[in-house]
């Protein structure tokens, strides 16, 4: 979606200009001032969809994993994954409340940060919390990481997000024996014990994800993203963690948007490194 | 040139211009005057080619909105700088069962505290967990903060400019000094036939996202920025948590599992305080492309201090939206 801004013949973007310094030298209007880390391009299309910002909005929780969790076990770490999901849901829980304290309907854009640790599972929310323009309430209605091009996207073609599901699974592998070991030395081969743990731990997560998404009663996941792969404190312990926004078709059916075909006429930028200028002797 | 003992202790950072606005921008005659600004900044600001950090694309849609590049501007601050060391008196974070007298805190300062439920006194338990805010250092680094972009703006309206826009920001420190570098940047601008507000505005925006901004009936005040601290020193149980020995019935209860409460309390006020300091500079505006920064210190087994920084530019609507039309969605074929 794209809206120029004409600054072209036949506008007079200076008598705008003029207009906003005329304001400056206004008092402040007072009052509890509206934040909001939306760029100018999401406010605006938030606004043609029917929304405007609220206030900034926190999530954060750390939960604890006790000693020997990762060191005395193969095979899923439940004490890690059940961390991760009960710290995910503190954090969404409290920045529900924290939208619903603002006068707020829904969450866009959250950024999500995650840390595992050894001994602590930290899950960091930051996100805008928005209003419909017309202060209609309905209620709590989304926790979303949606940006806001892809909330009124979204809308438009008749779907609603729901809120941020997320599922977690950490797996250790087992050790391989001494013959294993012995065998793969110096070759190129498969760690079937790696792959095997990998895939323990991606079936484990998506299948949390997607069930937090039928609890929301959603229709499906979208904009599923994953981190997967070795932990930072051991090779053996593999993660796989799944987030996405659960969304729900609100309008019975999908709404086609027949998007217009465009061909920019800039010209694609040029890029060359450094390495190309060199002879190929 | 402001000093930093007469910029410091300014509560608001961005006061928004006044009703002293002047008629016209545009350089003074006869060059910049020197009182306000180093004799060399002044000699060269005053005299050849103006400077901007404005990239082609952005310089090209600043004049088109009107916008004429005065200077590039600078103000800077380098301060001795730590970031934990001050307890309040009666509190010594490093005795076990010593730490019986909370942080001292200044009235409407967030502190909070926790007291181990063990009922038994020894060398390494820690009896007493506390939350506090370091408004010391919240005071310094708006006060470094605060000078940096006073001396920018001072340069500003030395150049008779209007604003500053494409504003960035930086603080790093000085290797083997304990010292630390606030630079605040930008470009000047004068809007010429235009009333000239006092001090001039700016914005970390630039280019199009700026024409956008005032198109959409936002006028930029001035950029506006907090810092928040928070020291936990943790008590018994936040210390078994965060080592990993929480589990068990010696541990006071403290689920092997669990919500680690001391911490997600330290980390959510830090960044309730940032927003609410950062709030008490709109004056009422909106806070437009915020940032948010935050960073933790591990000070000592199971102690932290918990920093977050919220910066962004102050707006004013200066006229009702423009309803949008609703966006046509293309596809881009290249």
């Amino acid at each position: 979606m794209t809206r120029h801004t004409d600054l072209g013949p036949g506008r007079d973007p200076q008598a705008g200009l003029h207009q906003a310094m005329a304001a400056l030298s206004a008092a402040p209007p007072g009052g509890r001032g509206v934040t909001s880390d939306l760029s100018i391009d999401e406010t605006l299309l938030l606004h043609s969809v029917g929304w405007e910002p609220v206030d900034l909005v926190f999530g954060v929780s750390w939960w604890s994993i006790p000693w020997g969790a990762w060191q005395w076990q193969t095979g899923e770490i439940a004490e890690a994954s059940s961390a991760f999901a009960g710290a995910f849901a503190e954090a969404a829980q409290q920045m529900r409340e924290e939208c619903a304290q603002a006068g707020g309907s829904g969450v866009v854009g959250v950024e999500i940060e995650m840390r595992v640790a050894a001994h602590h599972i930290s899950i960091e929310l930051t996100g805008t919390a928005v209003r419909r323009v017309d202060h209609h309430q309905a209620g709590f209605e989304f926790i979303s990481d949606l940006s806001a091009r892809d909330f009124a996207l979204l809308t438009r073609a008749g779907w609603w997000p729901l809120s941020l599901v997320v599922g977690a699974s950490f797996v250790v592998a087992p050790r391989r024996t001494a013959r294993q070991w012995a065998a793969q030395q110096g070759q190129n081969t498969e760690l079937p014990h790696l792959t095997e743990a990998l895939y323990l731990a991606r079936e484990g997560a998506m299948a949390r994800m997607q069930r937090a998404g039928s609890d929301a009663g959603a229709d499906g996941v979208i904009g599923v993203r994953l981190r997967e792969g070795p932990l930072g404190h051991s090779a053996r312990i593999m993660q796989f963690v799944a987030v996405g926004t659960a969304v729900h078709l609100a309008a019975g059916s999908h709404r086609p948007i027949a998007p217009t075909m465009a061909v920019p006429l800039d010209d694609a930028e040029r890029t060359f490194e450094a390495a190309s200028l060199r002879s190929s002797r | 040139m402001t000093t930093p003992e007469s910029a410091a202790g300014e509560g608001n950072l961005s006061e928004g211009p006044n009703e002293t606005a002047e008629p016209d921008g545009g350089v003074p005659d006869g060059g910049v005057p020197d009182e306000v600004l180093p004799e060399a900044a002044a000699r060269r600001l005053g005299h050849g080619a103006w400077s901007s950090a404005l990239s082609v694309p952005d310089l090209a849609t600043s004049l088109a909105l009107g916008f004429e590049p005065a200077g590039y501007v600078q103000g800077f601050s380098v301060r001795q700088w730590r970031w934990i060391g001050y307890y309040g008196a009666g509190f010594s974070p490093a005795a076990g069962m010593g730490a019986m007298v909370g942080p001292r805190v200044g009235p409407g300062e967030y502190s909070e505290g926790w007291r181990c439920p063990h009922g038994f006194v020894a060398g390494e338990h820690r009896v007493y967990g506390y939350n506090f805010e370091q408004a010391w250092v919240e005071r310094s680094w708006a006060e470094a903060w605060g000078a940096a972009y006073t001396r920018m703006i001072e340069e500003a309206e030395a150049l008779g400019a209007h604003g500053v826009i494409g504003v960035t920001d930086d603080m790093h420190y000085l290797a083997g000094t304990g010292a630390a570098e606030f630079s605040i940047r930008g470009t000047a601008v004068v809007v010429p036939g235009a009333p000239r507000p006092s001090p001039p505005f700016s914005t970390f925006l630039a280019g199009q996202r700026l024409a956008k901004l005032i198109e959409a009936g936002y006028a930029p005040v001035g950029v506006v920025a907090a810092l928040s601290s928070v020291q936990m020193f943790g008590y018994c149980i936040t210390r078994l948590q965060l080592s990993g020995s929480g589990a068990g019935t010696w541990s006071g209860g403290a689920p092997g599992v669990g919500a680690i409460v001391q911490v997600g309390k330290a980390q959510r006020a830090a960044r309730h305080l940032a927003r609410e300091h950062l709030r008490r500079q709109l004056g009422g505006d909106a806070l437009h492309g915020a940032t948010v920064t935050e960073f933790e210190q591990e000070i000592g087994e199971g102690d932290l201090a918990v920093h977050c920084t919220i910066k962004g530019t102050r707006v004013r609507r200066f006229k009702d939206f423009d309803p949008l039309p609703e966006p046509e969605p293309v596809v881009r074929l290249r």
